[in-house]
């Protein structure tokens, strides 16, 4: 007779580190520890790190959250359905609860560690991601991109906040360029996977306007973004280092998006390779792309390029004056 | 009622995730412990401060403005 009772998960935790979404939490982690150098004012740096670590598994928890929900979906599309939920590998209920878990642990310690203000900022943004992103936007409008984009700008803010205890508009400054660079990296992205968005359900702009509306958007977007990436430069916040970078950088990303928005990208449904392949459900699908896809893939990955460059800019002209250098300082 | 005969994969993989949640758990227990103690340094040099802020010799007071009632 067949065993049929329910067996014990075979989930490595390796799995469980996969449901953080380290690719995504390397960037937050990136942003948020340039908002912490950048604030003014003083923290000790042992506070610093703990505050850094609590927001990247905040993030993590997120991540985790949006995996439990979003495993049926993901399971349909050849770009997450390797992720563990999705794969079988993490069961559903397991997922949501080790995110639970992570949420209240990361936001509580961040409380006790910084500020409920900037732990109170960590809440909303997980809340955000998993429950109104998630949940509700991202199948019922075409601009779940953008509004759902406002979480993962958060992270600069709560950097910010963690070291001052208040968010001011250099804070969120950070905040908007992270905001307006969403949508053409996510765009750009789903031009060449909108036939996975499509059998997903998920209304992600090329599939809901169509290729040629989301090129003119990701153009038009791109003309905000790059003014808006400039102004740290002419402020306080950058100096020369980050003025150079965001106006080179900012003319590169300029040029690659009217390059898209000239091209056909996204007018021809993607190569179907979902009876498997060497790139289905892994790092190297996001590149593997037919030659015609290719303007909407170079400006994806040039975009986690520039918006690192943005960063490491302004971390590098504030790192020597900040105390978090400085043990002694603090 | 028979217990569930677990096979060497479902064991190992159990093993390994017990051993994570346990760093993890003291990985935890020494950041509370560390943000405890930071903190309660912090405050205990704010209080030495504000003490010594008032304890200092107070300064002579200037002409008052506009004369007291």
């Amino acid at each position: 007779m067949t065993d049929t009772r329910p067996r014990l998960s075979t989930a490595q935790p390796g799995d469980y580190f996969q449901l953080l979404k380290p690719r995504v939490m390397s960037l937050v982690i990136f942003t948020a520890v340039t908002g912490l150098v950048v604030a003014p004012g003083q923290l000790n740096p042992l506070v610093a790190a703990i505050a850094i670590l609590c927001i990247a598994v905040g993030a993590g928890a997120a991540g985790a959250l949006n995996m439990g929900l979003e495993g049926e979906t993901d399971a349909l599309m050849k770009r997450t359905r390797g992720r563990p939920v999705a794969a079988g590998r993490v069961r559903k209920n397991d997922a949501l609860a080790y995110g639970a878990v992570l949420s209240l642990f990361s936001v509580m310690l961040l409380g006790m560690n910084t500020n409920w203000f900037a732990a109170g900022l960590l809440a909303l943004t997980i809340v955000y991601y998993a429950g109104f992103y998630t949940l509700m936007l991202k199948r019922r409008t075409p601009q779940n991109i953008v509004i759902g984009g406002a979480a993962g700008a958060f992270p600069p803010v709560i950097g910010w906040a963690a070291v001052t205890g208040d968010a001011p508009w250099q804070a969120w400054l950070l905040f908007l360029i992270i905001f307006l660079w969403t949508p053409p990296h996510s765009w750009a992205l789903a031009l060449y996977s909108a036939g996975d968005y499509a059998r997903a359900g998920i209304p992600m702009m090329p599939v809901a306007r169509g290729p040629k509306s989301t090129r003119l958007q990701i153009l038009l977007y791109s003309l905000v973004l790059v003014p808006v990436a400039i102004l740290p430069g002419v402020t306080d916040l950058g100096g020369p280092i980050y003025l150079g970078v965001s106006v080179v950088g900012g003319l590169l990303f300029l040029l690659l998006a009217f390059r898209l928005w000239r091209s056909r990208a996204g007018d021809q449904p993607e190569a179907d390779r979902t009876h498997g392949g060497p790139a289905v459900g892994r790092e190297a699908a996001l590149y593997d792309v037919r030659i015609d896809a290719k303007p909407a893939r170079n400006l994806f990955a040039y975009s986690i390029l520039y918006l690192m460059l943005l960063f490491l800019a302004l971390l590098l002209e504030n790192l020597p004056a900040s105390t978090l250098v400085c043990p002694s300082c603090a | 009622m028979p217990l569930m005969r677990l096979t060497e994969e479902e064991l190992t993989a159990r093993k390994r995730r017990n051993l994570w949640i346990a760093l993890g758990l003291v990985a935890f227990m020494v950041l509370v412990f560390l943000t405890t103690f930071l903190r309660l340094k912090q405050n205990i040099a704010d209080a030495s401060a504000a003490r010594s802020v008032a304890e200092a010799p107070a300064q002579p007071a200037g002409p008052a403005k506009g004369g007291a009632s």
